[in-house]
């Protein structure tokens, strides 16, 4: 009988690749206990659910995982790999990227410690550190997918956007069929890419194939979100991101649920989310994983305290340099009235080379706000470049207009 | 903008099994385990010693060499083994003592088929063969020049020597293109050494170039080597400890693994004065005599950070393997740290000093010899002459630089005639052999046995024995194919019909044991 409900269990849902490793790791596990080995390989399992279900309690079940396996094997490397990663799972970059440095040490030919060296690199800001450690895993095994994948987001970085495609679709192809779920990430990414120039047709077309691959895949309706308000169809959007906010309860994840449904003229229930947004965000303020840059833009553009959004934007701009952290801490100046700070923390982040078209905007905003009508003019051509299409483009446009 | 961090992981997620990820572990490093064509086997430096080199006298020249491409069975048709237009070949000289490179002697070889229709690379028989019926000629004549349409398959290559900076294009007086010599198929297809000799290119200004599949210089009982140091049981009762007689004797006792293969080699031949810091001859006495040498091969990489127009760019190189001294890689160097070391710079060789100064392969050794045998405790400083401009083969004076595999040369001491030389080197009192340079003759197996192990230069220390330290030796004294007396020295490649590989248990092959 029981026999038989697990079977029908079975049926009823095709397990995903994590749970499938879940599965078997845990098989692995009953049958020799103590082992490091299976251990590690089921906390790697949890880290991959947790990507799947962006889930954080998978992260709390990896650990618990590699504790054992640390305890049964102190200072195995593949353990220690592993909570690398946890940690940037869990945003602990700094940690992530001291203890990566250890593991790189110990065995520098590791692929994927050059991996998570890079990420932690990469979030931090700074991004000649990651592009050195993304070119000698590109440089160590030609068209590993780890190395095109961060090869790729530092492309985009870089203002390269044709390249990170390049780099996405190499990804792509190399990537094994079995692996759906990596297989609708890889997708979903390439749909970010065209949706920023403003490819808005085939970033739909790939999302809808992401979506058999992975269904109910968040990040994947995330970016179907994002392609639907780019189109207008502001309700489709709401729909979507309550459905990804609904798989992915993050705070972060309310704020731009908010903004869709205002954007839908549904101000009662934007004002529902932006609270519940606004306490959840608060709540995890002061820890590394946190949402302090869409609290930035929401006192910023909503609740209209610029020195909250300063407090903030500074407080994790000490913590990171990346562009979107510094792009932040610009708006939350410039808000404020410090317009030549702001300048130069936004023109410090575009000096990646980032041709993202609402920071090319913005850059443009407070450079005419400076008096720089030169600077503003050429940040507004960028960004109708980046991308004509953008939710700033008519703004933009108008910008340009000499007026009448 | 959490998307992206989780985005990142998952990438790095992707298909990661927890172990470490280190590809294949081969007899080098992995990257070159996956990369036959760049896999560089051996490099050697030396004071010429041909007839032109009077014996005694002052040196004139010094010949460098790297063999690529491992274990080449001669016989193995139909497209045999050229060496990859993709490959950049380099040989190395440093000449002020930093570790970086101030002569380099580029190669790149280009590949053309005469007869694309023909299923081989090579075909021929003498006066050719005919269709009875037709009378068309269906084989070609054997092949007795790099003109015969027999060698289908045939490659041509540049040479470019950088020095100072400058980029000088190598070349003969008439424009002619340098050929490679072709694998030997055997006696009925071609005269390999009428092309062999054809294909030595004398230049002008002093300078010699040769590039084909010849004789792997290199012998040794690898299966013993790699069969985690499982040497075979001569006559000292001892495995891998030789007889005083065995030791003196130009024969073999175990088996040459490399015997009958082929190997891809590059030989250059420099007067000294091209590769010297002062741009003279220095004597044996002088800080500027000793040049370190090592051999590169890279392939283009992937740039990550493109140039904004493509198609002008002409990218960069990645570095696929180097190799200065014998066996550093290959036995010190950790498996986890190989990669890194195949691609980083000599001058960046302080992060293995580590590796140098303490080799775990001295300890496995060891413990493999439960007693029977001691070696020095670490830290190696007797080592230092392999990784430092130090004595005895540099001067005094010299600047010891920083800890970078080179193979140090100094190229103020005369060579010693082939006659009296030893297969020892400095071991054998032959000033002129390993670890001074390296000679296609010097036994570095044993002499890398007797120094890395047996820590001779480090003797006397607790338990030091002159006749087990100083007699480590695989059994393998000589080598299956004569050497050449003049540049490139090599010897001809075992040809592909009539080859022989001595194994163990045959006459010459040494004991099954």
């Amino acid at each position: 009988m029981l026999a038989l409900a697990l079977l029908l269990a079975a049926a009823a849902a095709v397990p995903t690749p994590a749970e499938l490793r879940i599965a078997q790791a845990r098989v692995a596990v009953a049958r020799t206990p103590e082992q490091p080995r299976p251990h590690v390989e089921l906390a790697m399992a949890f880290a991959r659910r947790a990507r799947e279900t962006a889930d954080p309690d998978q992260y709390r079940r990896a650990e618990e995982a590699l504790a054992t396996a640390l305890r049964l094997a102190p200072g195995d490397f593949a353990a220690r790999r592993t909570r690398a990663w946890v940690l940037l799972g869990r945003h602990e970059f700094a940690r992530a990227l001291e203890e990566a440095r250890a593991l790189n040490r110990e065995v520098p030919d590791d692929l994927l410690t050059y991996g998570l060296l890079a990420d932690a690199h990469a979030e931090l800001g700074q991004y000649a550190e990651a592009e050195k450690a993304v070119q000698w895993m590109l440089n160590l095994r030609p068209g590993n997918v780890p190395a095109l994948t961060r090869g790729a987001y530092l492309r985009e970085l870089f203002g390269d956007v044709e390249g990170a495609l390049d780099f996405m679709a190499q990804a792509f192809d190399r990537a094994p069929l079995e692996e759906t779920e990596d297989r609708a990430w890889i997708l979903t990414q390439i749909a970010h890419l065209h949706l920023a120039v403003g490819r808005l047709e085939t970033a739909d077309a790939l999302l809808a194939r992401a979506l058999e691959l992975f269904p109910r895949y968040h990040y994947a309706l995330a970016q179907q979100a994002r392609v639907r308000s780019a189109q207008g169809r502001h309700a489709e959007a709401a729909a979507l991101l309550r459905a990804r906010y609904e798989a992915a309860p993050h705070p972060e994840n309310l704020y731009e649920l908010g903004e869709a449904l205002a954007r839908a003229g549904r101000a009662a229930e934007a004002e529902a989310a932006f609270d519940g947004f606004e306490r959840a965000a608060r709540a995890e303020s002061d820890g590394w994983d946190n949402a302090n840059r869409e609290l930035v833009a929401y006192y910023v553009d909503r609740a209209r305290r610029p020195e909250e959004a300063l407090r903030l934007g500074r407080a994790e701009r000490a913590r990171r340099s990346d562009v979107f952290t510094r792009e932040a801490l610009a708006r939350a100046l410039f808000a404020s009235g410090l317009v030549s700070d702001a300048r130069a923390e936004i023109e410090a982040a575009l000096s990646v080379g980032i041709r993202d078209a609402c920071m090319l905007y913005r850059a443009g905003v407070m450079a005419a706000a400076a008096g720089d009508a030169a600077a503003a003019a050429r940040h507004f051509q960028a960004s109708l470049e980046a991308n004509p299409r953008s939710e700033v483009a008519a703004e933009a446009r108008r910008a340009l207009q000499p007026e009448s | 903008m959490k998307l992206r961090l989780h985005g990142l992981l998952l990438g790095a997620a992707a298909f990661a099994a927890p172990g470490v990820v280190l590809a294949a572990n081969h007899r080098e490093a992995p990257i070159t385990a996956l990369d036959h064509k760049a896999d560089i086997t051996d490099v050697y430096a030396f004071v010429s010693y041909g007839a032109d080199q009077a014996p005694g006298a002052a040196p004139r020249k010094v010949t460098l060499i790297m063999g690529v491409d491992p274990l080449l069975e001669p016989a193995n048709g139909p497209t045999v083994f050229p060496f990859d237009p993709d490959i950049l070949y380099e040989l190395k000289v440093d000449n002020d003592n930093d570790a970086r490179a101030d002569v380099v002697f580029e190669f790149r070889f280009q590949t053309e088929y005469q007869l694309p229709g023909v299923f081989t690379a090579l075909a021929g028989v003498e006066g050719g063969a005919f269709n009875p019926r037709t009378g068309a000629l269906v084989v070609p004549p054997r092949i007795t020049s790099f003109d015969n349409p027999g060698l289908n398959q045939r490659q041509t290559y540049t040479v470019t020597m950088v020095r100072n900076g400058r980029r000088t294009r190598l070349g003969n007086a008439d424009g002619s293109p340098f050929f490679a010599v072709p694998d030997n198929a055997g006696p009925r297809t071609l005269d390999y050494e009428a092309l062999f000799a054809a294909a030595t290119y004398r230049l002008a200004g002093g300078i010699s170039v040769f590039a084909g599949t010849t004789d792997d210089a290199f012998w040794i009982d690898l299966g013993a080597a790699f069969d985690t140091v499982n040497f075979r049981i001569l006559g000292s009762g001892v495995p891998g400890v030789l007889t005083a007689a065995e030791d003196a004797a130009a024969q073999n006792f175990a088996s040459d693994t490399v015997s009958g293969y082929a190997v891809n080699t590059i030989a250059v031949e420099v007067p000294i004065e091209l590769l010297t810091r002062t741009g003279r001859r220095e004597p044996a006495a002088s800080p500027a005599a000793t040049i370190g040498v090592w051999a590169t091969t890279s392939r283009r990489a992937l740039l990550l950070r493109r140039s904004p127009l493509p198609a002008l760019d002409l990218g960069d190189w990645r570095q696929v393997q180097r190799m200065g001294n014998p066996l550093i890689n290959e036995l010190i160097v950790g498996i986890g740290s190989k990669d890194r070391f195949s691609m980083d710079q000599p001058a960046n060789d302080g992060q293995f000093a580590g590796f140098f100064l303490d080799p775990p392969i001295v300890g496995i050794v060891e413990a493999l010899y439960g007693g029977a045998l001691s070696v020095p405790a670490a830290p190696r400083n007797d080592l230092l002459p392999l990784v430092t401009y130090a004595a005895p083969i540099a001067a005094p004076g010299t600047p010891a630089g920083p800890v970078a595999d080179l193979l140090r040369l100094n190229t103020g001491v005369p060579a010693t005639p082939p006659a009296q030389a030893s297969r020892l080197g400095l071991l054998g009192g032959d000033a002129a052999g390993f670890p001074n340079g390296r000679r296609v003759f010097d036994d570095v197996t044993d002499i890398t046995l007797r120094v890395g192990v047996g820590g001779v230069l480090a003797a006397p220390f607790p338990g030091f024995n002159p006749d087990v330290n100083g007699r480590l030796g695989d059994g393998v004294n000589v080598n299956d194919t004569a050497y050449r007396t003049a540049f490139p020295y090599v010897g001809s490649g075992p040809d592909g019909r009539n080859r022989r590989h001595l194994d163990p248990g045959e006459p010459g092959g040494g004991p099954v044991n």
